[in-house]
């Protein structure tokens, strides 16, 4: 066995890995899957720091006075409704990050589960190369699936089109 | 007066377009995503639909081409309020039956301003 854990990843044609390799590399998907979970748990406590932020100020651009049963929209508060959409356009985005972390994730879990089964070696590498041709097909139905929802990078208002 | 269908899957969004619509003499119905809105459609009749495009379970385009195939619903103006802009959706809402298209984030008085223009259009 080698005593580098990383000298022979790389698969050889014809030749199996070695423990070693196989071993590193269960070590490195652990990581980098922890890595990922804790990327998507971050954006979701984003998420939800950023909608609870606007729903408290909400209530307090849509208030009416007493009494007021027209109130007007001054341009200040024009200003204030724009800038509050914000917290949904930056949350479709959002959503999309963490639906392709979770997507990174799921096709981590297969590959360390793959590696943790052990067995015999050739039988991995076969497990392995099928894991990466349903990974291809799965991150082509990704991006497929996930359509881009904003175009935007600022919060000037948008155009207004009757057809 | 006239009542609006306002469909959104956010409800903040929701929230600024019934201050808005209200605050300006119009009554206001919510559905949180296309399906909510069809079946309120049904239900109550709307003047005017006011949807979003990317939402769960249908989106708005599917929406549309729904409340169009229903007979009270073959002239009533239908707007979009969305974060697409592209050239192509905005193509397919037209097919679908769409009146208009507003991008997001909207000024609320550039949106009063095309509920007017919508609503004027109808009655001409």
């Amino acid at each position: 066995m080698s005593t580098n854990p990383h000298a022979d990843l790389a698969v050889r044609h014809g030749q199996p890995p070695s423990a070693g390799s196989l071993s590193a590399l269960h070590e490195l998907a652990s990581r980098l899957a922890a890595q990922i979970d804790s990327a998507q748990r971050e954006i979701g406590e984003t998420r939800a720091i950023l909608k609870d932020a606007i729903d408290r100020l909400m209530p307090a651009f849509t208030a009416t006075r007493s009494g007021d049963t027209r109130p007007v929209i001054n341009p200040s508060r024009r200003e204030a409704f724009s800038a509050l959409q914000f917290q949904d356009i930056s949350d479709q985005l959002l959503a999309h990050a963490q639906a392709r972390l979770n997507f990174l994730l799921q096709e981590m879990e297969a590959v360390i589960a793959t590696l943790a089964a052990g067995g015999e070696r050739p039988e991995v590498v076969d497990q392995l190369t099928r894991l990466v041709a349903s990974a291809n097909g799965n991150l082509a139905d990704l991006d497929a699936n996930l359509l881009k929802p904003v175009g935007k990078s600022h919060l000037a208002t948008g155009e207004v089109e009757l057809f | 007066m006239k009542t609006i269908l306002t469909v959104d899957d956010s409800p903040s969004i929701r929230q600024m377009l019934t201050y808005v619509l209200t605050s300006n003499g119009y009554e206001v119905i919510e559905a949180s995503d296309g399906e909510e809105g069809l079946a309120l459609a049904k239900t109550h009749r709307a003047d005017l639909v006011l949807t979003d495009q990317n939402m769960p379970r249908m989106d708005g385009i599917t929406l549309i081409k729904a409340l169009r195939r229903l007979p009270e619903y073959k002239k009533v103006p239908i707007m979009m309020l969305t974060t697409e802009s592209s050239q192509a959706l905005k193509q397919q809402g037209r097919e679908a039956g769409a009146t208009g298209w507003m991008v997001k984030p909207f000024d609320p008085e550039k949106l009063l301003e095309m509920l007017r223009r919508a609503f004027s259009q109808t009655s001409a």
